[in-house]
């Protein structure tokens, strides 16, 4: 029999609902996957959890498992309280949990801290394992860019990101592999610094896929508010784009009362949402993509785009079945974590963590073009040119 | 441009006429557009108007008139028939239960009093007939004879059948499927017919399409896991089920955890009053509604097909409230009857769910007896295209 994995998970927090429990519990106890409750074929030996309070599940998970050990530092964590790096695979989750904000209004989540913290240990060690961190690298763009570097110097297979580009799509159809693509939209929800980076990764899955491959951003700028509309009245963006997002939502809220799924128009749009926001940025090889948060209009992603040579359109949305409103299991962490797995038993990364490191970046982008009035931002530091795999990678089985 | 006709047992926000109807008034999301149907509602009749209702709103604002019988809104107030097509929605609104627990909607009647016009004018059109078509299968049986006598399209039936699939699968036609089973939840028998006819959508479609039904049974309470354990339903299909899931109460409702609900005994803590509603068919095949409240919230279906060592699975996908897309699914379908006059699939589908419903629901009533169905066997084929929500 093939030695099973032995992985080590390091978290801000476990608490109900936490990105942690999500990811960490489908480690324990199995998810559904293909007709079957599926057990990962690998064993989440050690967790080290920064946050304990009272809503913490850390001790009732390791008193249930107990082939799960807590550690009290992450070197510990990874070395199971030896000297030498001791496991196959880490799972860093830096979401969630009491951290302070700066004055651009982005939480200090400590994703680098913790994973500056494995490379000692990798580096100690003479050896690194795959590792995987959950969401964007690192609110701070040098950090983030640190933490890939690190990883390509030391030559550990590494996974990052968001569960928008692999969980369900209805329609459940991807980017056709080297087409053209002229525009990309995407509408979504959530704030800034945290749900605009599903709404870009929602993004990028679709457009890296387009001929050439990812080419990285030039530039990006941000609008709120006023200068939301007047770009949105001045297609700034394609309107049409636009609302075929919308048409992809299953949540719209409806501008009118008595009626459960009408068509906004623009005066309504206005009415109902307050603080609508947009990033807009120019890749390399002149493809507009833009990021669009309409908060109080639809709480699902939707992409749309032009493609092909006669720019049509292609859209869908990346559903998330997300609880407690209306399901209990945040499951769009069952394909992320079966990506994980895939990681962790094969040592390569399943899709290209340079997708990760540009929407870093772009977040980076976004929040400073909103902190400084709404500035254009050159962003040469984003020249991440990458190629999508060939295969798609959401979950369609 | 098609007229069409609704008739409706309500109209208030929410009820299936609200939704239904509202989309050929504003249109609805198709295919990545708002799709603005072309056609006009002409003409409005509805069985009850309690307060707050909206069928007078409706009508000022989109031109049309509510009259006060079936026969005068076809007609338009005229002598003759004045449309060319029924939105027929006899779902929700105040009317008796019989002994068997089902809502006395009147489809049936509403439906007769189309075909009299039809045949007093001499001109049939187009019937959508939300939902099964009646309580009764002789009922049922009667409209669809009429849409055969008379010549006009039926279409009948759930959101269900039509809406997303996670994931997007159908089953193969003419394939060989060993056994089937559907997992639901809600009253009965609203809910219990939107999961059976959910499970017949997929295993109509196979070898030698479908031959109708031979016997039904249903069972309540504990006897419904005996029955499992007895391989009379499939525990591997319950799991395969299962693992569609969003759902699962008990524990994950408590800290979040996923759960093998078989294996570590939740489902048989969390479902006080489990029913299974076993299904024979003519040819064989037996399938298996299981109806778990306390268990999940949502609609998943497995098979086994011959020679697949892994059970095929998906979840029929509600979209959330309040913009229930999955109707604007069965919109599309509606408008494409209304448009070429043919249902996009067979109305003895639904004609078969209604009468095997109905026969499971008798059985209930008469102690969980095993009833031989003659009369269930409806025969049809389903369309080779798949038909739920995929592009």
């Amino acid at each position: 029999m093939e030695k099973r994995p032995k992985i080590a998970a390091i978290a801000t927090i476990y608490h109900k609902y936490s990105h942690t429990q999500h990811i960490v519990d489908r480690f324990l106890e199995g998810y559904g996957w293909n007709s079957r409750h599926h057990h990962p074929p690998m064993d989440l030996v050690s967790l080290f959890v920064e946050q304990v309070k009272d809503n913490d599940l850390s001790r009732d998970r390791l008193e249930r498992f107990s082939t799960m050990k807590g550690y009290p530092t992450i070197a510990e964590a990874l070395t199971l309280g030896g000297e030498e790096l001791a496991v196959d695979g880490v799972l860093i989750i830096g979401e969630h949990g009491e951290y302070p904000s700066n004055e651009k209004g982005q939480r200090l989540y400590p994703r680098y801290e913790h994973f500056k913290q494995m490379a000692e240990v990798f580096e100690q060690s003479g050896r690194g394992v795959p590792a995987f961190n959950d969401k964007h690298l690192s609110w701070n763009w040098e950090w983030a860019r640190e933490m890939y570097d690190i990883s390509q110097s030391m030559d550990f297979a590494f996974m990052a990101g968001s569960s928008l580009p692999v969980t369900w799509r209805t329609p459940s159809i991807d980017m056709p592999l080297g087409v053209p693509v002229s525009e990309a939209v995407c509408v979504g929800y959530g704030g800034v610094d945290s749900y605009d980076f599903h709404a870009l990764e929602t993004l990028q899955c679709m457009v890296e896929r387009r001929e050439g491959g990812e080419s990285g951003v030039k530039w990006l700028q941000a609008y709120r508010g006023d200068a939301f509309w007047e770009a949105h009245h001045t297609e700034l963006w394609s309107r049409e784009l636009f609302e075929t997002a919308l048409c992809r939502s299953h949540t719209l809220t409806p501008s009118r009362p008595g009626f459960n799924n009408p068509f906004p128009n623009l005066d309504e749009l206005k009415d109902i949402v307050k603080d609508p926001i947009a990033y807009q940025y120019e890749h390399n090889d002149g493809l507009k993509s833009t990021m669009i948060l309409m908060n109080g209009l639809v709480q699902d992603f939707n992409f749309a785009a032009y493609i092909g040579s006669n720019d049509e359109i292609l859209s869908t949305q990346m559903y998330l079945p997300m609880p407690p409103a209306r399901t209990t299991l945040a499951n769009f962490f069952s394909p992320l974590v079966n990506n994980i797995e895939q990681m962790f038993l094969t040592g390569e990364a399943t899709y290209p963590v340079e997708r990760t490191l540009l929407t870093t970046g772009l977040v980076a982008a976004g929040v400073d073009s909103l902190f400084n009035e709404s500035t254009r931002q050159e962003t040469p530091h984003l020249d991440i040119a990458y190629q999508p795999t060939e295969a798609s990678t959401f979950w369609r089985t | 441009m098609k007229r069409i006709a609704v008739i409706t047992t309500i109209y208030r926000y929410l009820s299936h006429a609200q939704h239904f109807a509202d989309r050929f008034l504003v249109g609805y999301p198709k295919e990545g557009r708002w799709h603005r149907p072309d056609m006009k509602v002409v003409s409005l009749y509805v069985d009850q108007k309690p307060e707050g209702e909206q069928s007078e709103d409706r009508a000022r604002e989109f031109g049309f008139s509510v009259y006060p019988t079936i026969a005068e809104a076809l007609r338009c107030g005229g002598d003759k028939i004045a449309v060319d097509a029924v939105l027929s929605i006899g779902e929700h609104g105040d009317y008796p239960t019989n002994e068997k627990s089902q809502v006395l909607y009147p489809r049936y009647e509403f439906f007769k009093e189309c075909v009299k016009v039809f045949e007093a004018d001499g001109r049939a059109v187009p019937i959508f007939n939300d939902k099964h078509l009646s309580y009764s299968f002789e009922k049922a049986k009667e409209m669809v004879d009429d849409g055969h006598r008379l010549g006009f399209g039926v279409l009948s039936g759930s959101s269900l059948p039509v809406t997303w699939r996670l994931p997007d699968v159908d089953l193969p036609l003419e394939c060989e499927i060993e056994e089937g089973l559907m997992v639901g939840v809600g009253g009965s028998d609203p809910m219990d017919y939107h999961a059976m006819e959910a499970m017949q959508c997929m295993i109509e479609r196979r070898k030698g399409g479908e031959t109708g039904v031979a016997a039904v049974q249903l069972i309540d309470g504990e006897e419904v896991w005996e029955a499992g354990k007895d391989g009379r339903w499939s525990l591997e299909l319950l799991e395969a089920a299962l693992s569609r899931s969003d759902t699962p109460c008990g524990l994950t409702d408590e800290d979040g955890r996923t759960q093998d609900m078989i294996r570590n005994g939740e489902i048989y803590r969390l479902v006080e009053n489990p029913s299974a509603y076993f299904i024979e068919y003519n040819d064989g095949l037996r399938a298996t509604l299981l109806m778990l409240n306390g268990a999940v919230r949502d609609y998943c279906f497995a098979a086994k097909l011959k020679d697949e060592p892994v059970p095929v699975s998906t979840q029929f996908f509600l979209t959330p409230t309040p913009n229930v897309t999955y109707s604007a699914c069965l919109i599309a379908k509606i408008e494409e009857l209304f448009e070429t006059g043919i249902a996009p699939y067979p109305a003895e589908r639904t004609l078969l769910v209604s009468g095997a419903l109905e026969s499971c629901l008798t059985s209930r009533l008469q102690g969980h007896v095993r009833l031989e169905t003659p009369h269930l066997s409806v025969e049809y084929r389903a369309p080779a295209e798949s038909q739920h929500a995929r592009r």
